[in-house]
């Protein structure tokens, strides 16, 4: 690649890709096969955001070590998690990109879940994009994930993302987009409507990570801090947040700023498949498209 | 937050819990009457904050209604009924630790570099401006209803008691 940068795909995009479908499946499935005491493994990576570990930022909290100003790192910490999460996964299979799951486009209100994510099997082989491992949780056994979407039409519309969009203040567009992230798990989770009274596992910041289509979803928010940065500039935090780290990850929000210096950059649309011609499925991208900062 | 130019907060206090379950009616937080004379008549913007709400049990979507004691589950969400907004809670899920897992610490000592704990309550902001609008132009006060709707859970949660905040405000910006 001529400059290192990787495409994050959309998930529309990666379904009329085969070879990058398949990649990014291979590196799930092996995850996922690896016991949960190993650090490669599927059950270890998103034991960092809920069960075990609760590591994510969700919503504002003080600083540490006295510092009491608030702080709400909900959205560099996501973009570490992603980077780190990825470089994971290609070390199963180089090919495989994280793509991102549009909830606002006509075809997720339609079908909601997108088929590539819904599907329980491809061909005769379990679709490892369906569901994911969970550790046994005392007193609840080890299993795999379940969803109980709701309706698709309830899904966050283009409409609420371009308003977000529009905000100008980092703090305000954080409160909003958060908001809406957290709309959409509680909508992938879901609620089992038959007893137990019990929902699915997307729903739930203990299980979220767990259930594929998480990451799907974070790179949807991710690639939307990444269009708010294009429209309101890259450094638009407050500045008492850039030296804050992003534990466990050994970096810092200012670190994450800058998605190119993190190495990828998003699909422009989500009907675009990926650039062909690649292993990965993946693709080069250039700065100088007059849309990067 | 951040629009600029905060001017002013009226400001209530929840008297009661609200609750909401897939299997019972739900009980439904309704403020005492919040007086909007504080208010100025020109914004731009409007908020309801919603200051100290728990996440560490089901999530759930938070129906706000203005002026409205009797909404609820059933009550369509349209200007007519005073919707004024949603605001979404992704919770915990429950408890997965021993007695005391989910006991929020106090402010982090000095030296302590963890973050601080991450069931501190959050604060959730409606964007409402054309509602109050409606509400100003109502009288000079207004209730609040929020009626939570559960939209995922585990077998740990507590389906009744999903609703719990310290406080709410209007906040208008010019």
């Amino acid at each position: 690649m001529a400059n290192g940068l990787t495409i994050r795909p959309s998930v529309e995009g990666l379904e009329l890709d085969p070879q990058a479908l398949a990649a990014l499946r291979d590196a799930y499935g092996k995850m996922q096969q690896l016991s949960a005491t190993d650090n490669r493994s599927w059950i270890y990576w998103a034991g960092i955001h809920g069960f075990s570990q609760f590591m994510c930022w969700h919503h504002g909290r003080v600083g540490s070590g006295g510092d009491t100003r608030p702080y709400n790192l909900f959205l560099p910490w996501h973009r570490a998690y992603l980077l780190h999460f990825e470089h994971a996964a290609r070390d199963q299979n180089n090919g495989a990109r994280l793509p991102w799951w549009d909830w606002t486009s006509s075809g997720a209100h339609k079908r909601g879940i997108p088929k590539s994510f819904s599907a329980p099997k491809v061909g005769n082989e379990r679709n490892t994009l369906h569901d994911g491992p969970m550790p046994p949780m005392p007193p609840d056994p080890a299993r795999n994930t379940v969803r109980f979407p709701g309706r698709p039409a309830d899904l966050p519309t283009a409409a609420q993302v371009n308003s977000l969009l529009s905000a100008t203040s980092f703090a305000d567009f954080n409160v909003q987009i958060e908001d809406i992230h957290d709309q959409v798990h509680g909508w992938g989770g879901g609620l089992n409507p038959s007893p137990p009274p019990e929902g699915g596992d997307m729903g739930v910041i203990a299980t979220a990570a767990y259930d594929p289509i998480f990451w799907a979803h974070h790179c949807m928010i991710d690639r939307l801090w990444y269009l708010w940065q294009l429209r309101h500039g890259v450094s638009n935090i407050p500045p008492d947040y850039l030296d804050m780290p992003l534990a466990p990850f050994a970096v810092t929000v200012q670190d994450v700023l800058d998605i190119n210096r993190l190495g990828y950059e998003y699909a422009q649309s989500s009907t675009h498949p990926s650039a062909p011609g690649t292993p990965s499925g993946g693709g080069d991208v250039t700065h100088g498209t007059g849309k990067h900062h | 937050m951040a629009p600029a130019n905060t001017t002013k907060k009226a400001v209530g206090n929840p008297a009661g819990r609200g609750y909401e379950s897939p299997r019972k009616p739900a009980k439904t937080y309704v403020s005492a009457e919040i007086s909007l004379e504080p208010l100025d008549i020109e914004f731009s913007r409007a908020d309801l904050e919603f200051e100290g709400v728990d996440h560490s049990g089901v999530s759930f979507e938070a129906r706000v209604f203005l002026n409205n004691k009797k909404a609820d589950a059933r009550t369509s969400k349209t200007p007519g009924n005073g919707y004024a907004g949603s605001f979404h809670i992704f919770g915990h899920g429950g408890c997965f630790g021993d007695v005391g897992h989910c006991d929020v610490r106090g402010l982090p000592r000095h030296y302590d570099p963890r973050p601080a704990h991450a069931l501190t309550p959050a604060r959730k902001i409606v964007v409402a401006t054309d509602a109050i609008r409606r509400a100003l132009r109502h009288g000079k006060s207004m209730t609040v209803s929020v009626v939570p709707i559960v939209t995922s859970a585990t077998s740990r949660c507590d389906f009744e008691n999903v609703l719990k905040f310290d406080r709410v405000s209007v906040v208008t910006y010019l």
